[in-house]
């Protein structure tokens, strides 16, 4: 393993508001660390476009390797995207609790941010059992597709408007 | 195998196709171990089946260009994915043509028998371990898998079934290779068993909502302290399940070669296995990717291993 220590990130989950990316931009981030955000892969192909836009580097990963970077100390902040908030917590896209929890367990701080709407919370299982349009999984295999998930205002440090 | 060939399933088209890659050579070995076309077990079973490979092609060689072989085709193996332990194996069968030198034997007969021994021996350990594992799932349990077990956990929840007990699998697809929608939604459907395909980013979701009671992953690579290198996405579930008090059960193969979790290197794979799929780029140009192929988990999330020995 290499004794430089590595760069530190901010992790944006879910389908961010335009706005949150200008205030990244305002952050000086160079580089943003973006889990894909399955079934629909939104957060790769959005997140990553706004980020383009604004001159800043989106370092896509899939959903299941971001513990992989706060174990090797990558993560500096977590930015969740959420559909509504209050003090007992946020409604945010699905695998934000994901990240809270590992925020909490490596000591990371956890801020909420508003999310781009989301109107469903249930996808369709098909979603799951098929990427980019081509199905992956055996037939009549069952998907469960939830895509919006409640975390609990003690994984959260600040929710902004 | 059959003959000079090695008959490897490409585990990549799997549900949509059953097809073998023909495997002549420690090359071609190599080729498809690399290209994750088999995978955990199934890399074993060609790394053990490519020195019979050799051995063939070697029936005339002398015993000093035999050697030479064998240390070339271990060496080849052992770089080929950087994560698995494959030195520990090879290490093993170029011992035994060593020892069978140094007492005037035939090292081709005393390798080919001890590699057979051998498969036969881990055969038989893994229907055990099936057996130890069935006996973890419960009645009425749901368990949550990631990747894939090769095999273990379908059978363990096939004998499950016989003896009358139900049981639920919500398996992760697995990004980027989806090793779980494709290989552990197949297997587990062949044998009758419940299971629900999550993405990646639910497993908090269904362990929130308590859907699952069992956490049940493989282990790539094992350390004397007890941490272990999987999939990547392991280490997230079981932080997860420590979180919700889920117990978590992982299928070891114990090793004392590298102490802890922080001596195993890291496989990280190209960017474009995550950024695209079946060739076609989904993500923006200009935005990069970073896949690392595991990731280890520390000793103190597991609740109990099931192990075999594979010594």
């Amino acid at each position: 393993m290499s004794n430089k220590k590595p760069l530190k990130h901010i992790l944006v989950h879910g389908q961010a508001a335009p706005a949150v990316m200008d205030i990244l931009k305002k952050k000086r981030q160079k580089t943003v660390v973006i889990p894909e955000g399955r079934p629909q892969l939104e957060a790769a192909k959005v997140n990553s476009r706004e980020l383009l836009k604004r001159n800043m580097t989106p370092l896509v990963i899939a959903d299941n390797m971001a513990g992989f970077m706060f174990y090797r100390n990558m993560i500096k902040e977590v930015w969740l995207a959420y559909q509504i908030g209050d003090a007992h917590g946020a409604l945010c896209d699905i695998g934000a609790l994901i990240y809270a929890v590992l925020a909490k367990k490596h000591r990371v701080p956890v801020l909420a941010y508003p999310a781009v709407e989301q109107k469903r919370f249930i996808g369709k299982p098909k979603e799951i059992c098929c990427f980019c349009g081509r199905r992956v999984a055996p037939p009549a295999v069952k998907g469960y597709v939830p895509l919006l998930e409640w975390v609990p205002g003690n994984y959260i440090g600040k929710i902004h408007e | 195998m059959k003959g000079r060939v090695l008959n490897v399933l490409d585990e990549t088209l799997i549900p949509k196709k059953t097809v073998y890659i023909k495997v002549r050579n420690t090359a071609q070995a190599v080729k498809v171990i690399r290209s994750m076309k088999t995978r955990a077990f199934g890399q074993f079973l060609v790394v053990l089946n490519t020195f019979l490979l050799e051995i063939q092609a070697a029936d005339k060689a002398s015993d000093r260009v035999f050697m030479q072989k064998m240390n070339k085709t271990a060496q080849a193996l052992n770089a080929s994915r950087p994560t698995f332990p494959f030195s520990e194996v090879t290490g093993i069968v170029v011992h035994w043509a060593e020892e069978a030198l140094r007492h005037h034997e035939d090292p081709r007969k005393i390798v080919k028998r001890n590699i057979h021994g051998y498969l036969q021996g881990i055969r038989q350990q893994r229907l055990d371990r099936v057996a130890r594992l069935a006996k973890l799932m419960k009645n009425g349990d749901s368990i949550l898998t990631h990747c894939n077990v090769s095999g273990e956990l379908a059978m363990a929840a096939a004998l499950c079934r016989k003896q009358g007990k139900k049981i639920q699998i919500f398996a992760t697809e697995t990004r980027p290779y989806l090793q779980g929608a494709k290989l552990t939604c197949w297997e587990l459907k062949r044998v009758g068993i419940d299971v629900t395909l999550i993405a990646d980013n639910a497993v908090a979701s269904v362990m929130a909502d308590s859907l699952v009671n069992k956490v049940i992953v493989g282990s790539d690579r094992n350390c004397a302290n007890g941490d272990f290198a999987n999939k990547i996405g392991t280490y997230q579930i079981a932080v997860c399940a420590q979180e919700f008090n889920i117990p978590f059960y992982v299928l070891t193969q114990p090793s004392r070669a590298v102490k802890s979790g922080r001596d195993i290197p890291i496989e990280i794979r190209d960017e474009k296995e995550l950024l695209c799929y079946e060739g076609k780029r989904f993500v923006p140009r200009g935005a990069k990717g970073f896949y690392p192929g595991f990731d280890v988990v520390p000793y103190q999330y597991v609740t109990k291993t099931v192990a075999i020995n594979v010594k």
